[in-house]
């Protein structure tokens, strides 16, 4: 039997690694970003809702977490329901052993007379922008990327009237959801400038995840009505704003939104974007479309990183970085297809890491 | 025209007005069908559900998304109250009881609600126990009811653990009860790593995966 090769030595720290990727530069190894929030949680000893609730804690439960996993990506603040509790209605905050992520209890539109009833939000007090404030200036302090969440405008607006509402106004009252899908542009980009006007702009990478505007939901069609214009104008505000770069999580079955994402800009003067897909989506298909003038991040099944074996997590964590690593100009990273399970066996998160150690250097 | 052409027709109609999601004409045509003389389940078997079923095969082929099914489940649903009253308490289904809910930690039941719809529309009686549920419910509210399937639906990889406890509860009250599981997260491996019985990707699936569940036939 042949010996084992001897592990390869990393000659970077994240922060080159990433730098260097996000520079078109050949890094040592594709970085690893798992894309982890409840489970560092864990990881640490605390319960999940603190990831969410406590800026402080969630902060250096991540940090701890990137320690001892050996891996890239930095601590990031956000959750999929985000809006519901910004603009009025009620959080819960996942506290059972079943729940993994804060949902909204009520939400703030419940009829149509709500749609015009809607104000925006004090962006400085206004639910969890208090606590991501907290969590950035953490970011800032410790000379990480300012990662505020600005959410999706589809999921956005879901968490705001509810999914199975703005599905059927999709159809029956399209211009309430045009309305829902105005404020909260407005909303986002007044998020985006409060930031802006807190942090050093060269620093910021906004992080915007998507999750409802997936094809399991709605058609590429309502897509392309509901989506495309609005999410198209945050994009380009906040890039307007000085920002160089978001981080978009598109979640889900997105294949036929993929061609609508392509008009989105997600970087500007030649600094990439990162677009982080599930593994609906396959990779090489996500860098022929977005590789060029992007990072591109993913996509390893969550259900996988807590269902399946160490081989299997290894094996789908190599078929990856294959793909991956034909990116140009070296831009891609390793990362789960969504968040990182809180209930994964800690030995899968490893084995992630274990094959970027093994199958993730260039040459 | 015939009797049996009229009744052909309008079941034709009904049919049409649910996959076109449009609550005002099939609630306009199932009253037409009662005043003609129509009986109320075949309205409901060979008109709404009809309806359904192409509505299930439109979202299985991607022509239709969660919008257009919702609201041809408004129609459907605005349909079926209507004929209720007017249906034979002799005109039994034949198909079964379902148990269904989402399980407890989570609050997503747009999937769950969608197989709901598709079970009843095939003849199934379901007891729908929601979104949240205590997992102890499924249990009780199968020794209430007799159901003959439990349908479980996860959409996070954190709640879909709970599937295995409910199916351990379950069986070791009634082995014999099957378990049906669904949601994002969920997939065929599932059903040999949790121990069940059943697994559908989709809710127009879920239907003939309860119907074998069941030894029933399958329907064209």
């Amino acid at each position: 039997m042949a010996m084992p090769s001897p592990p390869r030595q990393e000659t970077m720290a994240p922060h080159e690694r990433m730098g260097a990727i996000m520079m078109g530069q050949k890094p040592d190894r594709v970085p690893f970003s798992p894309f982890i929030f409840g489970f560092c949680a864990k990881n640490v000893g605390l319960p999940v809702s603190t990831v969410y609730e406590d800026a402080e804690k969630s902060f250096f439960a991540q940090l701890r977490t990137a320690e001892m996993y050996g891996y890239d990506g930095a601590p990031l603040y956000g959750y999929a329901s985000y809006g519901g509790w910004e603009f009025g209605g009620d959080i819960k905050m996942p506290r059972s052993r079943w729940e993994q992520a804060p949902v909204v209890a009520h939400y703030p539109v419940e009829s149509e007379e709500d749609v015009d009833r809607l104000e925006l939000p004090d962006v400085e007090r206004a639910g969890s922008l208090p606590i991501s404030m907290t969590f950035s200036r953490l970011q800032e302090k410790f000379g990480m990327p300012i990662t505020v969440q600005l959410v999706g405008v589809v999921t956005l607006v879901g968490e705001l009237c509810s999914v199975d509402r703005m599905c059927r106004w999709m159809i029956k009252r399209p211009e309430l959801v045009h309305k829902l899908m105005r404020k909260a542009v407005d909303h986002l980009v007044d998020v985006a400038k409060l930031w802006v006007d807190t942090f050093p702009v060269e620093r910021m990478q906004p992080f915007v995840g998507d999750a409802t505007s997936a094809n399991q939901v709605i058609s590429p069609k309502q897509f392309e009505e509901f989506a495309l214009p609005y999410q198209k104008e945050v994009h380009e505000k906040v890039l307007d704003m000085g920002v160089m770069s978001m981080f978009n999580h598109i979640c889900g079955e997105q294949n036929l939104n993929l061609p609508f994402w392509r008009q989105i800009p997600h970087g500007r003067d030649g600094v990439p974007g990162i677009l982080s897909f599930g593994h609906e989506v396959d990779l090489t298909t996500a860098i022929e479309m977005f590789g060029e003038d992007n990072i591109i991040a993913g996509n390893v099944e969550p259900r996988l990183i807590q269902n399946g074996t160490p081989e299997e997590v290894f094996a789908a964590c190599v078929a990856c970085l294959e793909k991956g690593k034909q990116a140009p100009n070296y831009r891609y990273m390793l990362m789960a297809g969504c968040e990182v399970p809180v209930e994964a066996p800690p030995y899968n998160l490893f084995t992630m890491r274990k094959a970027v150690m093994e199958h993730g250097f260039y040459d | 025209m015939s009797a049996l052409q009229e009744r052909q027709e309008l079941l034709h109609h009904i049919r049409d007005a649910v996959v076109d999601y449009d609550e005002e004409v099939t609630v306009e045509l199932c009253s037409n069908a009662i005043q003609v003389g129509l009986d109320a389940y075949d309205v409901v078997a060979n008109g709404l559900a009809l309806g359904m079923e192409e509505v299930g095969q439109l979202y299985e082929q991607k022509e239709y998304f969660v919008p257009e099914v919702l609201m041809c489940s408004d129609a459907f649903y605005a349909g079926l109250q209507h004929l209720k009253p007017h249906i034979r308490s002799d005109a039994a289904t034949g198909s079964g009881q379902v148990i269904i809910g989402t399980v407890e930690g989570d609050v997503h039941d747009i999937g769950k609600n969608l197989v709901k719809l598709m079970l009843e529309a095939a003849g199934f009686v379901v007891h729908d126990l929601g979104k949240d549920v205590p997992l102890d419910k499924f249990v009780q509210e199968q020794q209430r009811t007799g159901a003959d399937i439990i349908a479980l639906s996860a959409l996070m990889t954190t709640s879909m653990l709970a599937i295995p406890v409910v199916i351990e509860k379950m069986r070791a009250v009634n082995p014999n009860v099957k378990i049906l599981i669904g949601g994002a997260p969920v997939s065929q491996e599932s059903v040999d790593l949790y121990g069940a019985d059943g697994y559908a990707e989709t809710a127009a699936r879920a239907v003939d995966e309860a119907r074998r569940l069941l030894d029933l036939p399958y329907q064209e």
